[in-house]
């Protein structure tokens, strides 16, 4: 529908964030993450005893917000969604790269204690030393990783 | 009060993804151009939300806030150990390669994009797989917690 910019600046984005944050822990305590959530999530999907059920309803909450951001924008278009990953490469090794990766950021999302939003947004706004080195430590990393994919296809991807 | 914690939930987590959404941080293209420095908006944005919330609850934090449904606002903070440094290794080995994180990885779904399907499979399999191993209750600062004053958070 496009009443939504191409893409919402930096400066208004950040510190709506921050202040969903703020909010969410005004109201219960809880940090705006979102590898919790998954795991309670599966937790609810497996009638695991011990699970917080709201937590599920904000996994929702997360897809749903975010298809009205974009049928209010740019519009939802079904796609592979990884086009330089896939020209670079082919579709079926492209989706084993996405399907390792994401198993290896689950994995050390949880031993790490959070993620991007968990550690890198709500953990470094608590002033918690954990979660300011866990999120130098995942931006780092992120990088030396994508330089070497980089030199790994001469500069391509 | 379950209710309105469930309603509470679905409306900040929409209005994660609606940001996450408007800010195109569900793409992988934004995610690997940020990563290879071809553009800052991403780290400014995460740098402008910090610069929000860390002041706005530090001082929540001085005048002793009372939350709206678990008492005390309290934050949390923990000394950096070692599973910090090899879980943000391996955190940010996986966000290279998949160009998508936890949250973003569910608006990318919305958008219509196809492997989102497998990155949330892999989510799930890789956060289980280590969810197996640790399941006394270890909570880092950055994921949900239960909270001893407040039982309702414990079990829904």
């Amino acid at each position: 529908m496009n009443v939504l910019p191409d893409r919402l600046a930096w400066y208004i984005a950040g510190p709506a964030l921050g202040l969903l944050v703020v909010g969410l822990f005004l109201i219960a305590n809880q940090p705006l993450g979102a590898s919790g959530a998954y795991v309670q999530t599966a937790r609810l999907m497996r009638r695991h005893a011990d699970t917080v059920r709201w937590r599920a309803w904000y996994f929702v909450g997360i897809f749903a917000g975010g298809a009205v951001a974009l049928v209010l924008g740019t519009g939802i278009e079904v796609r592979s969604g990884y086009d330089s990953l896939v020209d670079q490469f082919s579709l079926p090794v492209a989706t084993v790269i996405v399907f390792v990766g994401a198993i290896v950021m689950g994995y050390g999302a949880r031993m790490a204690g959070g993620c991007t939003s968990g550690h890198g947004i709500c953990g470094t706004a608590q002033r918690s030393a954990a979660s300011w080195v866990a999120t130098a430590t995942f931006m780092a990393s992120g990088v030396a990783v994508t330089f070497l994919l980089r030199l790994a296809t001469g500069g391509d991807l | 009060m379950n209710r309105r914690l469930d309603v509470i939930g679905l409306l900040f987590g929409a209005g994660f993804g609606f940001v996450l959404g408007a800010a195109r941080l569900h793409e992988y293209e934004t995610i690997h151009r940020m990563l290879r420095f071809d553009e800052f908006d991403v780290f400014l944005l995460m740098g402008a939300a910090i610069a929000t919330s860390l002041p706005l609850l530090w001082w929540l934090e001085r005048r002793g806030s009372t939350t709206m449904f678990a008492g005390p606002l309290r934050l949390s903070r923990s000394k950096p150990q070692r599973h910090h440094v090899v879980g943000g290794v391996l955190f940010g080995a996986g966000w290279a390669l998949a160009g998508t994180c936890p949250a973003p990885a569910l608006v990318m779904l919305a958008s219509g994009a196809g492997l989102a399907v497998v990155a949330i499979a892999g989510l799930f399999i890789g956060l289980h797989l280590r969810d197996r191993q640790v399941h006394t209750v270890t909570h880092g600062d950055g994921e949900h917690r239960e909270l001893e004053t407040q039982p309702v958070f414990a079990k829904s």
